[in-house]
């Protein structure tokens, strides 16, 4: 599968930020972790997603729902680093991988 | 004058490189085995079929030990009992396929031109389980993995001859793709399966020596010491992995699947040898 452009993964952060600022019903903890969940999503798509990921997000639901607050958004930010770089890892491998083909 | 030859012959790098990534099967297939050979040139060719124990004389040892009492036998036998078991309507599993038992392992993996995808030999049984309507067993069940330890175990001693038709681009396509997994980078510990079962091939991971990816689909289903039980190859995908903290994709997906067809040509030529017995 192809892996998502950088520029088109932005439009969309853009476009679902924008859907709940229209919304007015999340919390900046929500957004954050709906953005987290996106990227590990395109991840997905792009076959790249890391193993940890959506244990990383279902942790940070729970200790937002026990209400650590600061664990919770320290788990998104980790799944949030996870997603971006699995998905460079996806764009950089999409030539990349040739160079190791046995010659 | 020099600055400007050296400047030429750089811009050929990126063609050259690319011209080499878009070798045919059968070009691929002669470079990967050129490779293992000169990296261990006391092997024969022949060997490769026992993975690790081609290279590791130690693991090789306690492997013959093992062999004595194989650990898989349970599972040749409740998969042959499986196999000839009637079924509701009278057919057997065997009659599905219409070939001898022992021709039917090396008949798998193929692409199914009409399906545009790659059959293995686990996908074929639980789609004959489907036209008996019964229903499919799971990818990793005792049942599945049995049948198919037995049909290995029936073909010991054939060839691998896995097919890639020239008038089937899908063929080819499913080839490339098994390919480009293969030699990609993936999860948090950015490793290919090229990384460790090429590259570093031989070398140890704690205690273990990395095994050559020649002949590593002939000997599967294989009996883990570890996990006491038998497992199929994509089970070993999935672990692998898992191994470098990516995300596993299902058993028998095109993912895994794809992966086994370009595996499986690396290996033509070398014998079945299945089911295996690994620590």
């Amino acid at each position: 599968m192809a892996p998502v452009r950088a520029s088109k993964r932005g439009m969309a952060l853009a476009v679902l930020a924008a859907v709940f600022a229209a919304a007015g019903c999340t919390t900046a903890f929500e957004q954050q972790l709906a953005e987290a969940e996106l990227l590990r999503v395109e991840a997905a798509a792009a076959g790249a997603e890391w193993l940890q990921t959506g244990a990383l997000l279902e942790q940070a639901r729970d200790e937002a729902a026990g209400g650590d607050m600061d664990a919770a958004r320290a788990l998104v930010d980790k799944a949030r680093f996870q997603g971006e770089a699995a998905l460079r890892q996806a764009e950089h491998e999409a030539s990349a991988w040739q160079n190791r083909v046995v010659q | 004058m020099k600055n400007s030859a050296a400047m030429l012959l750089l811009s050929l790098v990126p063609m050259l490189t690319q011209q080499a990534a878009v070798a045919g099967p059968e070009d691929d297939r002669e470079a990967f085995v050129e490779y293992f050979q000169s990296r261990f040139p006391d092997v024969a060719f022949a060997e490769f079929a026992n993975g690790i124990y081609a290279i590791d004389e130690d693991a090789r040892g306690q492997w013959l030990d093992i062999e004595e009492f194989p650990p898989y036998e349970f599972a040749v036998e409740q998969g042959e009992t499986l196999w000839q078991e009637a079924l509701p309507d009278g057919a057997r599993l065997a009659d599905c396929f219409g070939q001898s038992t022992g021709d039917i392992r090396p008949a798998y993996p193929r692409f199914d031109a009409g399906r545009g995808e790659v059959v293995t030999l686990a996908v074929a049984i639980n789609d004959c389980r489907q036209t008996q309507k019964l229903p499919v067993w799971p990818y990793d069940s005792e049942e599945l993995i049995s049948i198919t330890a037995y049909l290995a175990y029936a073909a010991r001693g054939k060839p691998v001859v896995t097919q890639i038709h020239a008038d089937e681009p899908g063929a080819l396509a499913a080839y490339e793709e098994g390919k480009r997994f293969y030699y990609s980078k993936r999860g948090q510990l950015n490793f290919a399966c090229s990384d460790c079962h090429v590259t570093s091939v031989g070398l140890h991971v704690r205690a273990d020596r990395l095994s050559p990816s020649l002949g590593h689909t002939t000997h599967f289903p294989v009996y883990r010491s570890k996990l006491g039980t038998v497992i199929s190859l994509h089970q070993r995908f999935s672990g692998c992995v898992r191994d470098v903290r990516a995300k596993p994709f299902a058993l028998q997906s095109e993912e895994f699947r794809n992966l086994e067809y370009f595996l499986s040509y690396m290996s033509n030529g070398l014998e079945f040898n299945g089911p295996g017995a690994r620590k």
